[in-house]
């Protein structure tokens, strides 16, 4: 046991010194790389790619994973400044928290020196608008997402239905369409994002919206309370499991004949055509719903504050891989920014979902422009799948968020 | 002979069922590895259909796990390493202590693991910046050190405490000094707690996510900070998941089948000693 | 290795925010906020009820196996091996593996029933089945653990107390409690106390199942610290709730080695 123990030392030993020029060769190697951090969805990966590929000369090392895991990898990263992450991806809600913070470098002076070599003009004013944080340029946009109305058209063809022309219509299809083997509808809300998508529409479209221009909740008022009642309706419709659902399990849902209808984005209306994941190939049909008012969202890419890299390299990676070619190489699995892909007469012919997403994105609003909106998204979503699961009144649990909303708003500096 | 087996097959036959029972999430979860998603997530669920070794092709060779892997076993061998001779050493010491001392030593000690793990994330985070230590081995085996010391120390303390005094008394009347009553004596006699310790210190190890995500950087990503990275989105990331799942289980299965002998033929010769 | 945890417990006396940076000094302000609050106690509630189900649930299941095994005579090394693998498998894919059992609609269990005519409840969206889901979950990660750790326990148990009760005529289970437990009582403490440390730490795996839902209904202490360091960004108050958490526990194993040790003072 003597010469074992002492083995197990002389093993130890053996180990540090192999860790030894490990460590030292791993930060020479870190020092020329350019870190990136991201969400992974097909377009992103696509992204991503092209991102390592922008220069001949750059590595660029592309880490990509499931959104919440790269907020939080982002949120250490950044609150401790550290400069593990170069370039950070964002979309219209979060970026507007590490905006606020200072975690991000304003791309202004950047964005009007390469505006020619790169065409930026091309880039819809709208979005970049929602980009904007006191003034600032902060992110630049990669995919846009706006959500749609799938529904099953030989359902529909077979009971003489059409598509909802209102919530309330929607509500009476899901209805009618719900049985045992098949739900009437999806509903997707786990908690944070998914339930936020969902509530938005309702709260847009019947209710009064979220916050009024002082930002103080307005989601509690009479017709909020109506738009979440409703929802609730809806929702016994819903295929079984809506309250842990996010997007993919809605996909599945509808992939697998499981559900007839419901609001999904715009990026996951291909797949419903493809033979390896579906079973509705050629079955789905899209439209943007007809009041408008879902969610639109855009993602992506900003430049670290505390990046020790040279900021023009790092404008010209994401500047490269956002050009022309290269998304309309994307479009059939995101749409575009760039105006010139967006009105390509071939992409739309090629891509089943592409009238109905063109539309939506111009009738579909982005989440309230709110930094801390994530945060507080915590205690709505819960609240309001409180009052879901009949744990409270869908009354109280909307005033009771709003509480906790302007008392969290308080804290951070709100209401003067 | 036949009384015996009237009570062992019932037995057996009661285990190996719940075994297999148990043992469904794993199974289902290698099957949908094998699935196309569409056939994977089927409703009614599919028992048949036409298997495909794409993903599992895609984690290992596309996608680079073998580099993960190796990541994964360095990091986890020499954290069990240090971890296990430091902690019995350790273990050694308290067992050997007085009563109330060694209980405030060990109540502190544990006061580390009942501490929420992701809380703990922050401060390591600053810790290793501030060293630069971020993207190397050394950061990852440090902290899981430190995290699995407290259990390490207990596990093996219960292991000496079990050991008669009158062995230590009659070693050291025999002439040992206090390093030799240590390695002579009271080691033998733990060698299947030592062996129990290491199997669990190694799991910790290799099975631990948070601070992975958070100390590792792109060249010493372990396995299960890879595996999480396809966790959403997109259903054909899910049946990439699977296919790395099962792929991350087999050196620790293998592992286990070669210590099996070990374990058990330690246990039989610890129930002698009496 | 104290310094993280001095940091963070010197972090729980400010009103220290992620975001903006803003770190003042409130003292004892976070402690008295969480303590105020209904939805702390509410997930300490649930913690408590969801790990005293689960650590119970894991010991008496986990203690018939290991007696099992040690009756049985052939095939254990097999068995051991196979029984452990929820055990190995990383938590994270754990989860997901559970998930897509669990799954209403879809997954294994309630496809499978619904292919039969039969329909189920909804595994991970009904408050009551989604907490006993939960347990379930922890229950299949852990058990492992403790046949191993008490089926080694057993077999050190001394050979010739137990044929000395066996030529008493002791039966199979007075066998067990009478003669088996009290000599490894140790380790019965030492396990217990780890699953309930553990088990308050659980996260990775309800996270992914029903991420604190449905409602709140499975939202452990874990879940709110996550929630209030990572989405709120209040990391002043998330460690205070870690504080808490641990004060918390360590009573809970104090009382519980009080309570096994109660007749045998001083054996700890």
């Amino acid at each position: 046991m003597t010469t074992r123990s002492l083995s197990r030392r002389h093993l130890l030993q053996a180990a540090s010194a192999l860790a030894a020029p490990v460590l030292l060769g791993a930060r020479a190697r870190a020092a020329g790389t350019i870190q990136m951090i991201s969400h992974r969805y097909p377009a992103l990966e696509y992204y991503a790619d092209k991102m390592r590929n922008a220069l001949p000369d750059t590595t660029v090392n592309t880490q990509l994973m499931p959104f919440d895991k790269a907020l939080e990898l982002e949120t250490i990263a950044f609150s401790s400044k550290a400069d593990t992450i170069d370039i950070a991806y964002a979309n219209d809600s979060t970026f507007l928290t590490f905006a606020k913070n200072g975690w991000l470098r304003p791309l202004d002076d950047l964005w009007a020196k390469y505006q020619d070599e790169f065409k930026l003009a091309d880039f819809s004013d709208s979005v970049l608008k929602t980009y904007h944080f006191n003034g600032h340029l902060y992110l630049m946009p990669f995919t846009l997402n706006a959500m749609l109305f799938f529904y099953r058209k030989d359902l529909f063809d077979q009971a003489g239905k059409q598509p909802p022309k209102t919530m309330l219509e929607y509500r009476d299809l899901a209805k009618s369409f719900n049985t045992p083997l098949r739900a009437g509808t999806i509903s997707c809300l786990k908690p944070v994002d998914a339930a936020l998508n969902e509530s938005h529409w309702y709260l847009n479209t019947i209710g009064d919206g979220w916050f009024d221009k002082d930002w103080k909740p307005i989601f509690n008022d009479t017709r909020g309370a109506q738009a979440i009642t409703l929802m609730q309706e809806i929702t016994r419709d819903a295929q079984q499991g809506f309250t842990s659902a996010a997007n993919d399990e809605c996909m599945i849902a509808l992939q697998q004949d499981v559900a007839t209808m419901g609001l999904q984005w715009a990026t996951r209306a291909k797949a419903m055509d493809d033979p390896k994941k579906s079973r509705v190939v050629d079955k789905m049909e899209f439209e943007a719903p007809r009041q408008g008012r879902a969610r639109i969202s855009s993602d992506g890419y900003g430049i670290s504050a505390f990046s020790k890299q040279d900021p023009d390299t790092l404008f010209r990676i994401m500047a490269t891989a956002t050009n022309q070619a290269s998304m309309r190489g994307a479009a059939s699995f995101a749409l575009s920014p760039r105006q010139s892909v967006m009105q390509d007469s071939e992409l739309i012919k090629e891509n089943r979902f592409y009238p109905a997403a063109l539309t939506a994105v111009g009738t579909g609003l982005p989440l309230p422009g709110l930094a801390e909106f994530y945060s507080v998204g915590d205690f709505i979503t819960r609240r309001v799948l409180q009052a879901l699961t009949g744990e409270m009144t869908v009354k109280a649990a909307l005033d009771a968020a709003a509480g906790e909303t302007e008392t969290f708003l308080k804290g951070h500096g709100y209401y003067k | 002979m036949r009384r015996r087996l009237r009570t062992q097959l019932p037995l057996f036959l009661l285990l190996a069922g719940f075994t297999a029972v148990n043992l469904t999430p794993i199974i289902w979860g290698f099957l949908t590895s094998l699935k196309q998603p569409v056939d994977a997530f089927a409703v009614p669920p599919e028992w048949i259909f036409q298997p495909t070794l794409t993903f599992h092709a895609q984690v290992w060779f596309e996608k680079g796990f073998g580099a993960f892997l190796v990541n994964s076993v360095v990091i986890s061998v020499c954290t069990v390493l240090t971890s296990v001779s430091v902690g019995t050493m350790a273990a050694y010491g308290l067992a050997r202590l007085s009563s109330r001392t060694s209980r405030g030593l060990l109540f502190g000690l544990l006061a580390m693991r009942m501490f929420p793990h992701i809380l703990l994330a922050i401060p390591f985070f600053v810790l290793a910046k501030t060293l630069g230590l971020i993207n190397t081995y050394l950061a990852m085996i440090l902290a899981l050190v430190a995290i699995n010391q407290p259990f390490t120390i207990w596990l093996m303390r219960s292991f000496f405490v079990d050991v008669p005094h009158e062995l230590y008394e009659a070693a050291s009347i025999d002439g040992c000094n206090a390093w030799q009553v240590f390695s002579r004596v009271a080691l033998p006699v733990v060698r299947p707690g030592l062996w129990v310790t290491a199997l669990f210190s190694l799991l910790l190890a290799y099975n631990e996510f948070l601070f992975a995500l958070v100390l590792t950087g792109p060249d010493t990503k372990t396995l299960p900070v890879a595996i999480a990275e396809y966790g959403g989105e997109d259903i054909n990331y899910w049946s990439l998941s699977a296919a790395a799942a099962v792929g991350i289980m087999l050196p620790i299965v293998m592992f286990m089948m070669l210590l099996q002998r070990h374990l058990v033929r330690g246990l039989a010769l610890g129930a002698v000693k009496g | 290795m104290v310094y993280p945890l001095g940091y963070a417990i010197y972090l729980s006396l400010f009103n220290y925010d992620l975001g903006n940076g803003a770190h003042d000094f409130i003292g004892f302000g976070n402690y008295g906020a969480l303590l105020a609050e209904q939805r702390f106690w509410n997930s300490l509630d649930r913690t408590v009820a969801i790990v005293l189900a689960a650590v119970g649930l894991e010991f008496g299941l986990g203690l018939a196996i290991a007696y099992g095994l040690y009756r049985l005579t052939f095939g254990v090394r097999t068995l051991n091996l196979l029984l452990f693998l929820p055990n190995i498998v990383t938590p994270v894919v754990a989860a997901l593996f559970l998930r897509w059992i669990f799954m209403g609609r879809w997954g294994l269990i309630a496809g499978t029933l619904i292919g039969w005519g039969i329909f189920p409840p909804d595994f991970l969206g009904d408050p009551d089945w989604a907490r006993a889901t939960v347990i379930l979950a922890d229950a299949w990660q852990f058990t492992p653990f403790m046949i191993m750790v008490l089926y080694a326990g057993l077999n050190t148990v001394d050979q010739s107390q137990i044929e000395a009760a066996q030529i008493d005529g002791a039966g199979v289970w007075t066998l067990l409690f009478r003669i088996m437990m009290p000599a490894i009582q140790p380790l019965i403490v030492f396990v217990l106390a780890i699953r309930l440390m553990d088990a308050f730490r659980f996260f990775d795996t309800i996270y992914v199942m029903t991420g604190g839902g449905p409602g709140s209904a499975t939202e452990t202490i874990t879940l709110y610290t996550y929630a209030l360091a990572f989405r709120l960004l209040q990391v002043g108050k998330a460690c205070a709730l870690g504080v808490l958490t641990l004060l918390f526990v360590a009573l809970l194993t104090a009382l519980m080695i009080r309570f096994v040790y109660r007749r045998e003072r001083g054996a700890f």
